[in-house]
């Protein structure tokens, strides 16, 4: 029962990593129809630029901060530069993505190097706190899933409680005829581009926190986010934290019980969700 | 709009017929004569030529499903490499001879495409690329693991190149023709299944899926036949990997292999059968002449890749055809699209661009 709690417990502080990198991604296709197969990349540089502020500064939040702030201007001037001319080609914008995530990985590689690196967080904060049937947890991961929790109610928020939240939601349902009611789209597909890249680049320092940095993760984490969104419905906030929680589990579970077969699990979990409910779990009918 | 902008030139087949051939049959002449043009064989034959020929092969699978059926698979190395994990297995774990060897890989293949299909077939458009990108990191992670069945990532080895009785595919001249025939059979197949009535209907259902439906065609039916039909294109590509490397192990099949195929059909350009083979080559001279005048290989290559995919959608295959749109424009209004050239450097060893990092999560 203890090992249990503790294995839940596992899933879900890594269901909130899923999350928000999961949540950015569901964020701009729900928008703009097209998937950037680029974030997994985004969610690493995210995760090393963290690491670099942090390493500098000392300060964690700073390097959050400051990763999310540069990964989402990134991710801005790669929406302007490459993406924008192509948006209703999905295809084409989900290949041109995968070109920049090939570019990505390659440069990261040689500035970074190979090695594992992780973000380091404040010594006070390395402890373990008595956890009722689990016993000893570290604090961190507790921390990180409450992170992860505040950060989708703000994001529930703002897409349904502001103004631009609801030009968003219109977007989603018709671009044009949003766009015909005087909102400039343009600046909306941008600052959600922004968004949903800022919130990989956070991703990763929270992911950078609990797990290793090093190349390959970029990949992991791209077909992560990719499983979560398809498993909770593309589009949807609620969607990617029901995807994250299951995801999270199920791969957690499976770890203890057949650790050869994790993914093989993880990714059966989709194969079902997908016979069952092509469009996912919260998502709506194509 | 679902699939990339491609031009389709079934309405005017009869015109293209002509000079198309006549650059096939100049191709293929190349092609045949390669191994007696190229100054040091030992490396031309088998790390552009054959590699060129493979990577062609299992991206003719991937452009024949994006050209006939609107779908674009990322799973087409996996089943190539399931076919090669099939021949491997039944050559070193099983003992079989080659040729039963050969069967039963082209076999586990087309049945592995067949199972993906039932599954993908009811998704669509960029739901169907994730969806086959997932299912190839499955098998990926499968195969790194699995010790009992592919010896996990020391891989299942030696498969040497046998001698198959008309063919001693041991000497490396063989071995290429034996490649190139087994592609150009593949495009012939191809031709052949997209010019048959299963693949006009194929077509039909690409361009409206409803209107094929309302005339009493299964729709699920023809995808899934159609992923299995590519399937089967993709586990020769398989066959050949195997002989070529002599071993299957994980790496054959991991992302950076899947993107690989998707770079060659994307250069090549993803309507055009033939045009895979001019990606092939292009993607294996950058493998292996690019560390000439630059470490980050990979860079180059995604650097080529948005290249095309921003100036020439139509890739290689297309270009003749886009100068030819260009001329015409021109004279109305000055608007022109950049042509991309593969880089040529003269020759060195082959390039290593494995990098090999496992994503442990704890």
């Amino acid at each position: 029962m203890e090992q249990f709690l503790l294995v839940t417990l596992n899933g879900l502080t890594l269901a909130a990593v899923y999350f928000l990198v999961a949540s950015g991604l569901t964020l701009i296709f729900g928008l703009m129809r097209v998937i950037t197969l680029a974030h997994g990349t985004s969610y690493l540089l995210g995760g090393y630029i963290g690491y670099v502020i942090v390493r500098e500064t000392g300060n964690w939040a700073l390097g959050a901060l400051g990763a999310a702030l540069a990964v989402g201007l990134l991710g801005l001037v790669i929406h302007q530069l490459l993406i924008r001319k192509f948006q209703d080609d999905d295809m084409r914008v989900a290949l041109i993505t995968l070109g920049v995530a090939l570019i990505g990985t390659d440069l990261m590689l040689a500035t970074f190097g190979g090695t594992a690196t992780q973000v380091a967080f404040p010594a006070a904060l390395q402890i373990g706190v008595n956890v009722p049937g689990v016993g000893q947890y570290p604090l961190i991961r507790l921390m990180i899933l409450g992170i992860s929790i505040v950060v989708g109610i703000l994001l529930s928020l703002f897409i349904n409680r502001t103004r631009f939240g609801s030009i968003v939601r219109a977007g989603v349902d018709d671009s044009q005829m949003t766009a015909a009611t005087g909102v400039n789209v343009r600046i909306v597909f941008g600052a959600i581009f922004f968004l949903g890249s800022a919130l990989a680049g956070f991703a990763g320092v929270v992911g950078g926190t609990l797990f290793p940095l090093l190349p390959g993760q970029d990949g992991t984490y791209l077909l992560f986010s990719l499983v979560v969104v398809i498993v909770g419905g593309m589009g949807s906030i609620p969607g990617a934290a029901i995807g994250a929680v299951l995801v999270g589990l199920v791969s957690q579970y499976t770890l203890v019980i057949a650790p050869t077969y994790a993914l093989v699990v993880t990714f059966a979990l989709m194969v079902v969700v997908l016979a069952i409910r092509p469009q996912g779990i919260m998502g709506r009918a194509v | 709009m679902t699939r990339l902008a491609t031009p389709t030139r079934s309405e005017k087949s009869r015109g293209w017929l002509r000079p198309g051939l006549i650059i096939g049959l100049i191709v293929l002449a190349l092609a045949i004569a390669f191994p007696h043009l190229v100054d040091r064989p030992k490396f031309w034959i088998p790390n552009i030529g054959i590699k060129s020929l493979w990577l062609g092969i299992v991206a003719m699978s991937l452009v024949f499903l994006n050209r006939y059926v609107g779908l674009l698979s990322l799973a087409q190395m996996t089943i190539a490499g399931m076919s090669a994990y099939g021949v491997a297995y039944a050559t070193v774990t099983l003992g079989l001879s080659p040729w039963v060897s050969i069967v039963f890989g082209l076999m586990i293949g087309t049945l592995a495409g067949y199972l993906v299909a039932l599954v993908a077939a009811r998704t669509k458009a960029i739901y169907f690329l994730m969806l086959t990108l997932a299912l190839g990191q499955v098998f990926y992670s499968w195969a790194a693991q699995a010790v009992d069945v592919t010896n996990a990532s020391r891989g299942l080895y030696p498969v040497p190149r046998p001698d198959l009785g008309v063919m001693n595919l041991a000497d490396l001249n063989s071995f290429y023709y034996f490649a190139l025939a087994a592609a150009v059979l593949c495009y012939l197949l191809c031709r052949y299944v997209a010019t048959s009535s299963f693949g006009l209907a194929l077509q039909g259902i690409r361009d409206s899926p409803e209107r094929m439906s309302a005339l009493g065609y299964n729709v699920n039916r023809y995808r899934v036949g159609a992923i299995t039909f590519a399937s089967f294109i993709a586990s020769i590509g398989g066959v050949i990997v195997v002989f070529d490397r002599n071993q299957v192990d994980p790496s054959v099949v991991n992302l950076n292999a899947t993107l690989d195929i998707l770079i060659v059909a994307v250069i090549g350009g993803i309507g055009s059968l033939l045009g895979v083979f001019a990606g092939g080559v292009v993607l294996s001279l950058l493998l292996n002449f690019s560390q000439d005048f630059t470490d980050r290989y990979m860079t180059l290559t995604g650097l080529v890749f948005i290249a095309v995919l921003l100036f020439a959608p139509a890739g290689l295959a297309g270009i003749g055809k886009q100068v030819q749109g260009v001329k015409d424009r021109v004279l109305r209004k000055k608007k022109s699209a950049p042509v991309l050239e593969p880089v040529q450097e003269p020759p060195t060893k082959p390039s290593e661009e494995e990098l090999t990092t496992e994503g442990t999560q704890r």
